[in-house]
């Protein structure tokens, strides 16, 4: 039974994805006042690009192909570690927060490899400034989730998450509030939002996702834009879990995964409106000033490691 | 009412963590118009406290203290602040003299040293330990602001935060101050940043610039 609800919450992670791209967009649009395109355009569009032909440029060799299959890949697997609906996970304690990290930071690296190997200028440029923007990233990330599982003695991920449940919301300490902070501007570098990255142009000089995927096309595109999503929702409800599981069902009876869906569903909205918020009120950094973005991360994650020597556990 | 009472202590103890996200995010903030939002949201969550101590103690004066923090320093003080802004008309950026992550390490060494001095103490007297050390964790980044930033604007904001520091002190070890000295406290404020109004126009007339660090010479 326990693995039944994991399998879901793993299919819910990754089916749910797009719609959850398309809720943050619609959601976008409502505070610029547009009408906006339909929350389900983003599986219509997956849909499309898996029915059109894998154009491959004559210069390419087979990484490019390779890249987006292994960044799909990543995706999955990074998902069997988030818990969602109960504090346990399809690959759960078989591998630590650790191994989630550089599960992701390999997709990265083979899709700035996938857009080298395209041969287009655009491809080059995304990918040196992404290879930046992940670099810096990697610590604040790193040492955020570091931070959290000092405070709870734990290495894996549903290990956190079942600590995090046997407090009291009123219990949070200065670690986790400013762990989250630091955690949260890593989510936004990550996935490529606003203050570091537009995901919604192709046109600007400054775009660095979609620079690297602009000579994939068909199932490759389709591949590459599902996985990014998938690492959005991901990233979401790796926040939830590690900074709001309350409601998750501890024990496994229908009602209590119900409520423990439902609960999710009305966290990951809030979540969905701030970021849709921030995207719209903060503009886009400098490219050079992207470096103290995160530095600020990096600076805000190593103060929560130094925290937890205070905070009494 | 138990539930109440737990809220309320509770409230008093973890939440003033998040005033330490207030002071990190000010610390980084690049315009003058973000770190009054900051300031604003930080005397919410002071306000809060006042509210959740009037609760717990069953002080009626601390609702009047908690209106006033309220309608002054949340409304007032922000809304002065912008029409100074505006009125100022000079350029929006703090113009700091460290880099933001600079700025973090330095606010987070204060929080940190505030937390080792506020360590032993805590455990003598019976006082939450978080709130106590936000308290003085505000009194030390108010008064870094006050020499980091070169804008005029942004050093009376420094003072406003100090002063939240030591109005939340004040708060956490006493129950706060009798009503009447409260009052005197406020109106204080309020004077005092009316003269740092006019003191600011005098400043941009005399020298076209509200940058501290170049006034170097006397002029008349």
């Amino acid at each position: 039974m326990t693995t039944a609800i994991n399998v879901l919450q793993a299919l819910l992670l990754i089916l749910g994805a797009p719609l959850v791209t398309g809720i943050v967009g619609k959601i976008k649009a409502a505070i610029q006042r547009r009408q906006g395109a339909s929350i389900w355009r983003p599986y219509a569009e997956i849909a499309k690009l898996f029915r059109k032909e894998d154009l491959v440029p004559p210069s390419a060799s087979w990484v490019f192909r390779f890249a987006p299959k292994v960044l799909f890949a990543t995706a999955v697997c990074a998902v069997a570690f988030v818990p969602v609906l109960q504090p346990s996970a399809l690959l759960g304690s078989r591998g630590d927060f650790f191994f989630l990290v550089y599960l992701l930071a390999l997709g990265r690296f083979f899709l700035s490899l996938g857009a080298l190997d395209g041969g287009s200028a655009f491809g080059g440029m995304g990918a040196s400034r992404d290879a930046l923007i992940s670099t810096l990233a990697e610590a604040p990330f790193l040492l955020g989730l570091v931070a959290v599982s000092i405070m709870s003695a734990h290495a894996d991920i549903p290990g956190i998450v079942m600590w995090t449940l046997q407090r009291n919301v009123f219990d949070i300490s200065a670690v986790h509030i400013l762990a989250f902070t630091s955690l949260a501007m890593v989510v936004l570098a990550e996935t490529g939002r606003m203050p570091v990255d537009n995901p919604t142009t192709h046109l600007e000089l400054t775009m660095i996702h979609e620079g690297m995927v602009l000579e994939y096309s068909g199932p490759s595109l389709a591949l590459v834009e599902w996985a990014s999503a998938i690492k959005l929702h991901a990233m979401l409800a790796l926040l939830i879990s590690l900074f709001g599981p309350w409601g998750m069902a501890s024990t496994v009876s229908v009602w209590g995964i119900a409520a423990a869906l439902l609960l999710y569903l009305a966290k990951l909205t809030a979540l969905m409106i701030l970021l849709a918020l921030v995207e719209s009120v903060v503009a886009k950094l400098r490219m050079y000033l992207v470096p103290d973005f995160l530095g600020v991360a990096s600076a805000v994650s190593a103060l929560a490691v130094i925290f937890t020597t205070l905070v009494k556990r | 009412m138990g539930l109440v009472a737990i809220a309320t202590a509770k409230f008093l103890g973890s939440f003033s963590v998040f005033l330490f996200l207030t002071v990190l995010l000010m610390v980084v903030a690049r315009r003058i118009s973000t770190s009054v939002l900051l300031f604003s949201l930080q005397s919410a969550i002071i306000t809060a406290e006042v509210f959740a101590m009037g609760v717990r103690e069953k002080l009626a004066a601390a609702y009047v203290v908690g209106a006033l923090v309220l309608l002054i320093k949340v409304i007032a003080i922000p809304y002065a602040f912008f029409r100074l802004v505006d009125r100022l008309k000079s350029p929006r950026d703090v113009k700091a003299s460290t880099t933001p992550t600079q700025s973090v390490f330095i606010a987070g060494a204060m929080i940190y040293l505030s937390y080792a001095a506020v360590h032993s103490f805590g455990q003598t007297v019976h006082v939450p330990e978080d709130a106590l050390a936000a308290a003085v964790a505000l009194i030390l980044t108010g008064s870094f602001l006050m020499v980091s930033r070169k804008k005029a604007l942004m050093q009376m904001l420094g003072l406003l935060v100090l002063e939240n520091g030591i109005f939340l002190a004040a708060l956490i070890t006493t129950f706060g101050m009798p009503l009447v000295i409260e009052i005197g406290i406020f109106f204080d404020i309020l004077v005092g940043l009316l003269l740092m109004g006019i003191f600011t126009f005098r400043i941009r007339d005399t020298f076209d610039h509200l940058d501290v660090s170049k006034l170097r010479r006397l002029r008349g």
